[in-house]
């Protein structure tokens, strides 16, 4: 709401200057100009700088990482459960099978939640509650994940331990926990705005033909936010796949397969972090890991595709 | 646009500035210079890092720029030339378990760094033999009682694959003997002060770690087969747990790598800074 207000407010602050000063008329025209053209190859400049620097990552990670095929089968790779790098067994398919139940685990306890706070802001709390909730959701976006992690770790690990009765608490349970928080106000503040941006006419017109309120939120509202609400979880899981340091903490970074919550287990980002510093460079082990990074990559790129792709469908 | 011209003026002063007082600073009348890179071991940092700001103060002329990661990130930082000095917690010109021997390199030891066993504060056995630590780690123990403590599981906390202190716990400390990953109560941390943090708040958790992270309530050293793990008992021999600190360097080390290596070596060293950082020096051990 305040953004198109600031904007107008400088343009029109733009527009006067060159009227208050008649005599400067021209050259500051000029001097715009210039100033314009300079501003316009500067930004150029950041856009082609930024696109160099991604095709940089992609290239020398994907280099890295096609060396791993040199020595490791791609059925290994994909297929494989056992990760030993040092009997020279580097099945990585128990990390992406991890990573994606962690994923899942993730968005079905976090998807709910989250969506039901964004109708909560949007449709039904009175103004002075969305005042308070709006802005502290926004703070908790910028929470480093490494205090997450440390929360995790200190608060939540404890509680697991009683409540499970398990000697650690460590595993995919207490890793989606930890990344439901995160994600959390991600999903439900892009949400609300989506919910926001409907349309009173939309509401109007269904209780006009007498819906309740919960019909009118639930038959009316949401599926014309749908594809919004749909935008912010990919947001959300993109985020939750990609976070390391949150899930480090609590994960029990063990390199096998997660059989039940509590199994120390390991997903494609924590094993990367713990095992790079200890590996040589020139090793398959090394390739291996970058690898996995390509492949995190990969999948990052995939869903932010599917944003686009989503977002566009909605606009026509 | 008077503030842009301002701010210009601004920028380009404090780079002179600055570019001036860089310059200025590298003053000195002995002829001993070069550039030294040190990579390397994570444990032996803070002595490198000391050791680096004193020779410097003696040999201003000498950079020395030192990180740490992963051990065995030193001597591969040497073989590809990026490092002098290759600092790691294993002779790494030989072969150790999991990492073959780097060729050509020679191993300076600089420092005895001892390791210790720990416990959480809930686990009352406070002795274990090299025995039963084998049989907790391959996971054919599972329970305290089975050890003379409490009826309780065993958590185990454990470095990843790699770690120069994980080399070193399998090698002195079991015997040459595996760590076992299991379906539960078993974890793996990247750190010694990640190690710490998780011993420290998992009760029944067991773990090892250098012997200078010790402190604290909620963590405590348990006896190797009867031996208290201090400084004095690694010393005068009874405790067996410890390695060596080493320096590879590609070749016999010449020039201001020698002379800083020299220095590190050196009894003032040694005895002083060294002992400080609750390292023990090398000359103690026979």
């Amino acid at each position: 709401m305040n953004l198109p207000a600031q904007h107008t407010v400088s343009h029109a602050g733009a527009a006067s200057k060159p009227q208050r000063d008649p005599h400067g008329l021209t050259a500051g025209n000029k001097r715009a100009r210039l100033m314009d053209r300079l501003f316009k190859n500067y930004f150029l400049f950041s856009i082609l700088a930024l696109c160099l620097v991604l095709a940089m990552v992609v290239f020398f990670i994907g280099r890295t990482a096609i060396l791993t095929f040199g020595e490791v089968s791609l059925a290994e790779f994909f297929f494989s459960l056992n990760w030993t790098p040092e009997e020279d067994q580097f099945g990585a398919a128990l990390f992406i099978i991890n990573t994606l139940s962690l994923t899942a685990l993730t968005m079905v306890i976090a998807v709910p939640i989250s969506v039901g706070m964004a109708i909560l802001m949007a449709e039904i709390s009175p103004n002075w509650l969305k005042k308070i909730i709006r802005p502290l959701l926004d703070l908790l976006v910028g929470i480093p994940s490494i205090v997450y992690g440390y929360l995790g770790l200190t608060v939540l690990l404890p509680f697991l331990r009683e409540l499970s009765g398990e000697g650690l608490g460590d595993g995919l349970l207490a890793a989606a926990l930890v990344l439901t928080i995160m994600i959390l106000p991600t999903i439900s503040r892009i949400s609300d705005d989506a919910i926001s941006a409907v349309p009173k006419k939309y509401r109007d017109a269904s209780y006009a033909l007498g819906s309740t309120r919960l019909q009118t939120i639930f038959k009316a509202v949401l599926p014309a936010a749908g594809r919004g609400i749909v935008a912010a979880i990919i947001l959300g899981m993109t985020r939750a796949i990609g976070e390391t340091m949150a899930v480090v903490m609590v994960i029990g970074n063990t390199p096998q397969l997660a059989k039940s919550l509590f199994a120390p287990a390991s997903v494609l980002t924590s094993n990367i972090v713990m095992q790079i510093s200890n590996v040589e460079f020139e090793s398959t082990w090394n390739y291996s890991l970058h690898m996995m990074a390509f492949l995190l990559l990969l999948i990052s790129f995939a869903l932010i595709l599917l944003i686009r792709y989503v977002g566009r469908k909605r606009e026509v | 646009m008077n503030w842009l011209k301002k701010l210009s003026l601004v920028a380009v002063a404090s780079a002179v500035l600055l570019s001036t007082t860089i310059s200025g600073s590298a003053w000195a009348k002995d002829d001993l210079k070069g550039k030294i890179t040190v990579n390397g071991s994570t444990a032996l940092l803070p002595l490198t890092l000391q050791a680096a700001k004193e020779f410097q103060k003696l040999h201003p002329k000498v950079k020395i720029a030192a990180s740490g990661k992963g051990s065995v990130t030193g001597p591969q930082a040497v073989k590809k030339g990026i490092a002098q000095i290759g600092a790691c917690d294993w002779d790494a010109s030989t072969d150790v378990p999991g990492f073959k021997a780097f060729d050509g390199q020679v191993a300076n030891k600089v420092a005895v760094i001892p390791f210790a066993t720990i416990v959480n504060k809930s686990v009352s056995v406070d002795n274990l033999t090299t025995e039963q630590l084998k049989g907790i780690f391959a996971g054919k123990i599972t329970n305290w009682k089975e050890v003379g403590g409490d009826d309780e599981d065993i958590v185990v906390i454990t470095r990843s694959f790699g770690s120069g202190t994980r080399v070193n716990y399998q090698a002195k400390a079991l015997g040459g003997g595996d760590i076992v990953k299991k379906e539960k109560n078993y974890k793996e941390v990247g750190s010694s002060g990640d190690m710490k943090t998780a011993v420290a708040t998992t009760p029944n958790a067991i773990g090892y770690i250098d012997l200078t992270y010790i402190s604290g309530k909620d963590i405590k050293a348990v006896k190797h087969n009867g031996v208290e793990a201090s400084v004095e008992n690694v010393i005068n021999g009874k405790y067996k747990i410890w390695s060596y600190g080493y320096y590879m360097t590609k070749g016999q080390p010449t020039g201001a790598t020698k002379a800083f290596i020299e220095y590190v070596q050196s009894k003032k060293f040694q005895e002083g800074s060294l002992k400080k950082l609750k390292f023990i020096p090398i000359s103690a051990m026979k």
